[in-house]
């Protein structure tokens, strides 16, 4: 049973990777120009055509497409995803230089969202009919029906111009000395946007589970037994939390998607940043890059969410006798 | 079950306003959305320009309903494209079954994995440009959830008796298809249409404030926002609050609709 | 042990229970039989001070010259951790699907009477060997278990816990005919070793006659027949009674 389902996920996790280097190669023929030029972005100039004769001859462009492709794929496997056209500077370099920026913007959303609201949905669940029960229901509609980037001008709007307690973009101080408090300070405005645009559907989730698991049989075998009231309350979130899990697993992708808007309203310089930058620019090489790494980090979130689950489920560790 | 009935009402309604001054804005602004007025720049709300002037003095009421005719007006065109290309995907998948369905749904797992505003930023970049561009881009990436539903129904109908008896009787494929399956799953389609319909304005919006979807120069609430980036350095709060306002009371309607729509789905379904 | 006088439940006014007297005789078996919709699980679900939100008692509910129905939600809930121990019908629904038996045997026993783990597993160990449950019984997951090996583990739990009062609703009705007669052995064996008073109950005219003292009859909510088991079984009164008692052989 476990291999199957791991089986599953990963032939999964190679058709998104599958796709999401098609998506970047396509880019790359649909870019104006030679391919090569895109390739080598502003470098393609400075080439010489003995150089440019190797690179067409290397990349194989006059073989079929999708040799072009095997090619392409076997060169970024190694770490060479080109040259920015803009900067001149190996696109794997910039990454590198982004990538723990988008990373400690979404790991530390995704940290708070998830204890945040797994408190707030036990708590609401548990207390049916309570003033949480209800708020919660009613903020979360109102807090998906919000777009983050809004919310973010609200913020810059009160907490950076009118009382000047956060820096509105940026992140360090042009005299700080880019240390730990000095990152913290510039993350408060982002990561609140981030975390308040999630943890409500997030909480509301938990909040539909646990109230449907409160009213399971053995709750109330447990509760006819005297079991403790904390040792029930462990038992409920340790059934409802599965679904909540897997719920986070389908979201990772939207984390990504709604940290691009937040990265640049609050020029936190990540990969979103630099997604968008790129398509600006039309600089294709590093937005082919950005895209395909973009991806990968996506498919490795999964597979960490999946881990999590095989830990979480005894049913799919064990497979039931039954 | 009445008071559900009011707030679907109300919601409607809402709704329906909106709409509707978007759609005649023409004929209602005050001012003419794009004339300049360097006397009057960065006014605050008054009774003259109810919601204020922007950089260039112009009327942001005025702007904003025009500017919701041009999100409106892509936000339909794309879920119109969308549940096109979700139907015909789904209803292949689901139809036929067997190993096409596990290829395709796998495929389809797939890209729902990939954030589809990456999606959506890459298709920009090679063909970035008019409002038509922008819906076509929206509209071939948002149909991954319609597939999805009308794939799961056309599953579910295919079983049912009638079906059967139509296919003993030699209906024509094309028949079964489009009378039986494609009607018996409208209501589910439209509820997800709903849904899509709200995603759509939220993927507008995002894209215009990134400087990459509506061209600037053409108003829209997410064009606006993004502008209102800089005017609200100099604090100009109307330029941030207004249209974002417009923004969520719209997807809060629609959302609201669809939720409705979907309850009521779910008790005739059981 | 216990006295129950007038008691009537109605939920959303429908009568479920309708003037109920009886006593549960201390260190005794006594078993209610009914079909469902009789109103014997509501019976229960009143001892136990568990009836839905809905419902109003009249009447009393006396156990050890307490009056059940008259406590607080929380003495009630006490009581329950005290004194009782009740198994129910669905064994595989029972228990939590994510957690070992372990645990959750321990939640059921030991961590009401605040004892610890240690002393726990020392004590289940053994419990667990005599009621011939797998060796590793308290390392597996509830759905690597059978229905009637759950069902044995709601027993350890008496076992380990020798409450005043055993508690059981229809425990054998989703086990098959071979656990049906082993569960009903080993509930047995507990009364006479424990001598705990055991309130059972069932539609199954078997389970009655292999194990019950004393039977109540319940029809719509109401007692018609009670007595002494030879006296059901031989010498019906009650026409529906009778009616059983003649489908039964």
């Amino acid at each position: 049973m476990i291999a199957k389902w791991i089986g599953k996920r990963v032939i999964m996790g190679t058709i998104v990777l599958i796709i999401v280097s098609f998506l970047s190669f396509f880019l790359m023929h649909a870019a104006p120009g030679n391919p090569a030029a895109a390739y080598y972005g502003g470098n393609a100039q400075t080439l010489s055509t003995a150089e440019k004769e190797r690179i067409e001859t290397a990349f194989g462009l006059d073989q079929p497409i999708l040799y072009q492709y095997g090619v392409w794929l076997r060169e970024a496997m190694q770490g060479n995803l080109g040259y920015s056209a803009k900067e001149g500077r190996p696109v794997a370099t910039i990454i590198q230089e982004r990538l723990p920026n988008t990373l400690q913007l979404v790991v530390g959303t995704l940290g708070i969202v998830a204890i945040a609201s797994t408190w707030l949905g036990l708590q609401a669940g548990m207390k049916e009919g309570s003033l949480l029960d209800r708020g919660l229901s009613f903020v979360s509609i109102a807090s998906s029906a919000i777009p983050p980037f809004w919310l973010g001008i609200l913020f810059i709007m009160v907490f950076s111009v009118q009382l000047g307690w956060f820096p509105s973009s940026g992140m360090k101080d042009v005299r700080g000395d880019g240390g730990l408090v000095d990152r913290l300070y510039h993350m408060v405005l982002p990561l609140s946007v981030l975390v308040l645009a999630h943890v409500g559907v997030f909480a509301r989730f938990l909040q539909e589970n646990v109230k449907a698991e409160k009213h399971r049989y053995y709750v109330e075998v447990a509760r006819a037994n005297g079991v403790p009231e904390r040792a029930i309350r462990k038992m409920i979130l340790r059934n409802a939390i599965i679904p909540y899990i897997n719920y986070v697993g389908v979201t990772i992708p939207s984390f990504f998607g709604g940290s691009i808007v937040v990265e640049t309203l609050f020029g936190w310089s990540g990969l979103g940043q630099l997604l968008v930058k790129a398509v600006m620019v039309k600089d294709f090489p590093v937005l082919m890059g950005a895209i395909l790494i973009t991806g990968v980090v996506v498919v490795i979130c999964l597979f960490v969410i999946d881990v999590l689950m095989i830990c979480l489920n005894p049913r799919l560790r064990r497979g039931g006798i039954v | 079950m009445r008071k559900e009935q009011k707030m679907l009402i109300f919601w409607l309604v809402i709704l329906g306003l909106l709409v509707g001054f978007t759609l005649f804005s023409s004929w209602l602004v005050p001012f003419e959305p794009n004339a300049m007025d360097m006397n009057h720049i960065y006014e605050a709300p008054n009774g003259t320009h109810l919601l204020g002037t922007d950089q260039l003095g112009r009327d942001v009421l005025s702007r904003l309903l025009v500017g919701g005719r041009v999100t409106l007006f892509i936000a339909t065109l794309s879920v119109v494209l969308s549940s096109i290309i979700g139907i015909i995907y789904g209803g292949i998948s689901g139809y036929f079954g067997g190993a096409i369905d596990a290829v395709m749904m796998r495929i389809l797992e797939a890209f729902l994995t990939i954030p589809s505003l990456v999606i959506v930023l890459a298709l920009q970049a090679i063909m970035q440009g008019s409002v038509w561009r922008m819906a076509m881009i929206m509209g071939c990436t948002g149909w991954f959830v319609t597939a999805r539903i009308v794939r799961s129904e056309f599953i579910r109908l295919k079983e049912l008796e009638f079906i059967h008896m139509a296919k003993m009787f030699r209906t024509p494929l094309w028949k079964i298809l489009f009378r039986h399956l494609l009607r018996n799953s409208l209501p589910a389609i439209f509820v997800v249409t709903i849904f899509n319909f709200a995603g759509a304005i939220f993927t507008e919006v995002s894209l215009s404030f990134l400087g990459i979807g509506v061209p600037p120069s053409i108003p829209s609430w997410g064009t606006m926002l993004y502008t209102a980036q800089n005017d609200l350095l100099v604090g100009a709060w109307w330029m941030g609050l207004f249209p974002g306002m417009f923004i969520f009371v719209t997807i809060l309607c629609v959302q609201a609709i669809g939720s409705r729509f979907k309850q009521r789905g779910g008790q005739t379904h059981v | 042990m216990f006295k129950i006088e007038h008691v009537t439940v109605r939920i959303n006014e429908k009568f479920i229970l309708n003037d109920l007297s009886f006593t549960v005789p201390k260190g005794q078996i006594t078993v209610m039989i009914g079909e469902s919709g009789s109103g014997k699980s509501t019976m229960l679900s009143a001892i136990l001070g568990m009836l839905p939100a809905q419902a109003t008692v009249e009447g009393s509910i006396f156990f050890n010259g307490r009056n059940i129905v008259e406590l607080a939600k929380q003495d009630q809930s006490v009581l329950r951790q005290r004194h009782f121990f009740t198994i129910f019908q669905d064994a595989a629904n029972s228990f939590s699907p994510t957690q070992k038996m372990k645990q959750q045997l321990y939640g059921l026993t030991a961590l009401r009477m605040g004892q610890t783990k240690a002393v726990f597993l020392a004590k289940m160990k053994h419990i667990v060997q005599d009621l011939h449950l797998p060796a590793d019984v308290l390392e597996r997951y509830p759905f690597e278990l059978s229905g009637g090996m759950l069902q044995r583990c709601m027993l350890a739990c008496a076992l380990y816990l020798a409450p005043a009062v055993l508690l059981a609703d229809e425990p054998t009705s989703s086990l098959d005919m071979l656990h049906q007669q082993e569960f009903i052995q080993q509930l047995k064996r507990l009364h006479t070793r424990l001598e705990t008073t055991v309130l059972l109950i069932t539609h199954d005219l078997d389970v009655a006659a292999s194990i019950a003292d004393f039977i109540l009859v319940m029809k719509n909510g109401e007692i018609v027949e009670r007595g002494q088991v030879t006296e059901i079984f031989e010498q019906p009164k009650h026409p529906y009674t009778r009616q059983l008692v003649a489908h039964h052989f």
